[in-house]
């Protein structure tokens, strides 16, 4: 089942934001799991085999940075995608991800960037494709 | 010399002169009455002399009465020798009470001669005669003679005796004079030299006196001098500008500054009208106002500093300036003069001016952050929305995606609608709601709250308005809040709380109805030498996050709408934290001159 579904794991405080990205990386073939601050996310990632992780920085408690150095320190080889509504975040947090990028570039953009983290993603070609016809 | 002093000396000098005259007079007066009793003595032996040569007359008087009426037996020849009897009766009883002892011999010899010649001799020859016998018996008249001139040697010795008495007087009474003359001449000399040494004492105390004052008040003089150049030299390195003025408002003098600020130089400026010189009208009604110096003349002590004057230069330039007026009083209280001391705060106001600006910026900054992130997650989650739904053929989950896209473009809208609020200046102050004021904040704070970790409750009533420039105040709570959020930190509680302040409740000097909003949090405290600072400009405890201008900005927008805020801050027990506490009089009086 990795081969095809790779399994991410999204961080975020936001709920709602966090539902609609759940919903739209199922559609992508996916499988997803969520969290709502660091603590949850830190025990999400240890109890199952994470491929990818989408982490928020902007949290309650424990910023993404935090809780990108903690899962370093146990999975160092699991990717992380960085996404948050900060433009200027400091460079000791950003060089902890693979990928750094802001809300709102849009869902391709998130789609393609989480694409080029796992070599085996499935770029579901409905969607895929549709996006690059648009552009 | 002492003034009681210096009257004594004045009353030696009087009464030495007097006393020292009046013991030479009396010492003449007892000299002149010892002459003049001798005078007395002369007298005395003259009427002994004349009483003599009276009686040598009388015998003469009466032996010649005698012989006439022995020559002629006629009785009218007897007439004088009747005559002197009586005469001679009397001065000898005369002589007899004042004669010398020395005399009394040859006047009792001389009065038995007579006694004999006029019983032995002159009685028997008149009887004899009268009886018509002769008396011519030659050894009877020899008798006669014999006794006449014991008689007569008898006066002659008694007027030697006085004549050589009045010679040895007249010699003493000499004597007495050239005395007098010379003690005269000598006490003369002695009591002038002594009225003359004494005086000359004491006008040399006086003199020394005298000299020593005067040394003494030109080296006051001198002291006065270099202390007033000392003054003035300080007077003129002052960077304010002084003018000093008399009692009337006239201007007596002014330093440097001054001259320079006012655009009058000393000489011109001497006693014209401060009000002249020091033109001062109100920046914002343009109307003159009442400078420092007057109001010192009226309230009679020192007047602080009054605010938004311009000074009009002499040359028509105006610049904003400061001033400040104390009463110079003389040692009994009266006022003798007013000084004033005044600056131009041209650039300060300006410097103000950007500061404020600047502060405003760092605070639209902040929360400009804090909004595009507030911004950036709902769109983000439109924007996969809509993704989705250009690929989403089932009809109940588009419909349940338009729901969500719904909900978080309201989201933004309410996000965007409380920032505009936040940066609309309003001219004229408006009724602000408190509660939807403080509500909007929180909401777009929230984030921040959650990033630090701090939980944050509101209490506050819907119906609570005040006047004033929302903008502005709403600069002040994000302050407030931010601050209380960033102390209160990871775990920690913020209270926003607002309730009605009623106008008998004297929190401060201000006693107006209005609104109490306290942001309360249970951060560590502020140390009581922090808390004295805290209103400062530039002074921040949050290093370079800080433009150390927060509260000091804060502090000047609520004075400018006649309100208070005060900090309350314990840094030890258990209710360790900081309460912010803002008054806001719902009718305030707004001072437009700017905060």
């Amino acid at each position: 089942m990795q081969q095809s579904s790779p399994l991410v794991l999204c961080v975020d405080d936001e709920l709602v934001g966090l539902r609609v990205r759940q919903i739209l990386l199922e559609h992508a073939g996916y499988k997803v799991l969520t969290a709502v601050d660091g603590h949850t996310g830190l025990e999400l990632f240890a109890a199952h085999p994470i491929d990818v992780v989408i982490l928020d920085y902007a949290m309650p408690g424990m910023h993404g940075g935090q809780v990108a150095e903690k899962m370093r320190q146990t999975k160092p080889k699991v990717p992380i995608l960085l996404l948050s509504a900060y433009l200027d975040l400091p460079a000791e947090v950003t060089c902890l991800a693979d990928v750094y990028m802001t809300k709102g570039e849009g869902a391709p953009a998130l789609l393609d960037k989480l694409g080029n983290l796992i070599p085996a993603s499935p770029h579901p070609t409905f969607l895929t494709g549709t996006v690059k016809d648009e552009k | 010399m002492e003034f009681v002093l210096f009257k004594r000396t004045m009353r030696q000098v009087l009464l030495l002169p007097t006393i020292a005259c009046f013991v030479l007079s009396s010492f003449l007066v007892w000299q002149i009455s010892r002459a003049n009793s001798t005078v007395g003595l002369i007298e005395e032996s003259d009427n002994r002399i004349a009483l003599a040569t009276l009686i040598e007359k009388l015998i003469v008087d009466e032996e010649t009465g005698l012989r006439g009426y022995q020559t002629t037996s006629d009785p009218r020849f007897l007439q004088p020798y009747h005559d002197a009897e009586a005469p001679m009766q009397q001065a000898i009883g005369q002589l007899q009470s004042m004669v010398l002892p020395n005399q009394q011999h040859d006047l009792e010899q001389f009065i038995r001669a007579h006694q004999t010649w006029l019983l032995g001799f002159a009685q028997p020859n008149i009887d004899t005669i009268a009886a018509g016998g002769n008396a011519t018996d030659v050894d009877l008249n020899l008798q006669g003679v014999t006794l006449m001139n014991s008689m007569r040697n008898n006066l002659d010795a008694i007027v030697m005796s006085a004549e050589s008495n009045r010679n040895a007087r007249i010699t003493l009474w000499h004597l007495q004079t050239r005395h007098l003359l010379i003690l005269l001449i000598g006490l003369a000399l002695t009591t002038g030299l002594f009225i003359g040494l004494s005086t000359r004492i004491r006008l040399t105390a006086v003199y020394d006196s005298f000299r020593h004052q005067l040394d003494l008040q030109r080296q006051r003089s001198q002291e006065l001098y270099e202390s007033e150049q000392h003054l003035r030299t300080t007077l003129a390195s002052i960077g304010d500008g002084v003018i000093v003025c008399d009692s009337e408002g006239r201007v007596q003098m002014m330093n440097l500054v001054a001259q320079e600020l006012t655009g009058w130089t000393e000489s011109e400026a001497q006693s014209r009208p401060l009000e002249e010189v020091f033109h001062i009208v109100s920046e914002l009604t343009r109307q003159p106002v009442e400078n420092s110096a007057v109001r010192v003349q009226r309230l009679k002590r020192v007047v602080g500093v009054s605010q938004h004057t311009i000074l009009l230069r002499k040359d028509g330039t105006e610049i904003s300036v400061d001033d400040s007026g104390a009463p110079i009083r003389s040692a009994a209280g009266e006022i003798t003069g007013i000084v004033m001391v005044f600056r131009d705060i041209t650039l300060e106001l300006k410097t103000r001016a950007a500061l404020l600006a600047n502060e405003k910026l760092a605070v639209a900054g902040r929360l400009a952050a804090t909004i595009a992130h507030e911004i950036h997650n709902p769109l983000d989650s439109v924007a996969n929305l809509l993704y989705l739904l250009q690929h989403e053929p089932k009809e109940e989950e588009s419909r349940q995606f338009l729901q969500m896209a719904h909900t978080e473009l309201a989201r933004v809208t309410q996000i965007s609608r409380a920032m505009l609020s936040l940066y609309r200046e309003s001219t004229a102050p408006v009724s602000v709601n408190l509660k939807e004021m403080l509500d909007d904040l929180l909401l777009l704070m929230q984030r921040r709250f959650q990033i630090l970790g701090v939980s944050v409750s509101a209490e506050l009533p819907p119906e609570i308005a005040v006047e004033g420039f929302p903008a502005e105040l709403r600069q002040v709570f994000t302050n407030l809040i931010a601050n209380a959020a960033e102390a209160a930190g990871q775990g920690g509680r913020v209270i926003v709380r607002a309730f009605p302040r009623p106008a008998d409740v004297a929190l401060d000097q201000s006693d107006d109805e209005g609104a109490i909003v306290e942001i309360i949090d249970n951060g560590p405290g502020i140390s009581p030498e922090n808390r004295k600072r805290i209103f400062q400009p530039f002074f921040t405890t949050k290093g370079e996050h800080g433009t150390g201008l927060g509260l000091w900005v804060s502090q000047g927008i609520i004075r400018k709408h006649a309100g208070t805020i005060e900090l309350d801050s314990r840094t030890e027990g258990p209710d360790h934290g900081t309460t912010a506490r803002v008054f806001l009089a719902y009718k305030p009086v707004i001072y437009l001159g700017g905060s």
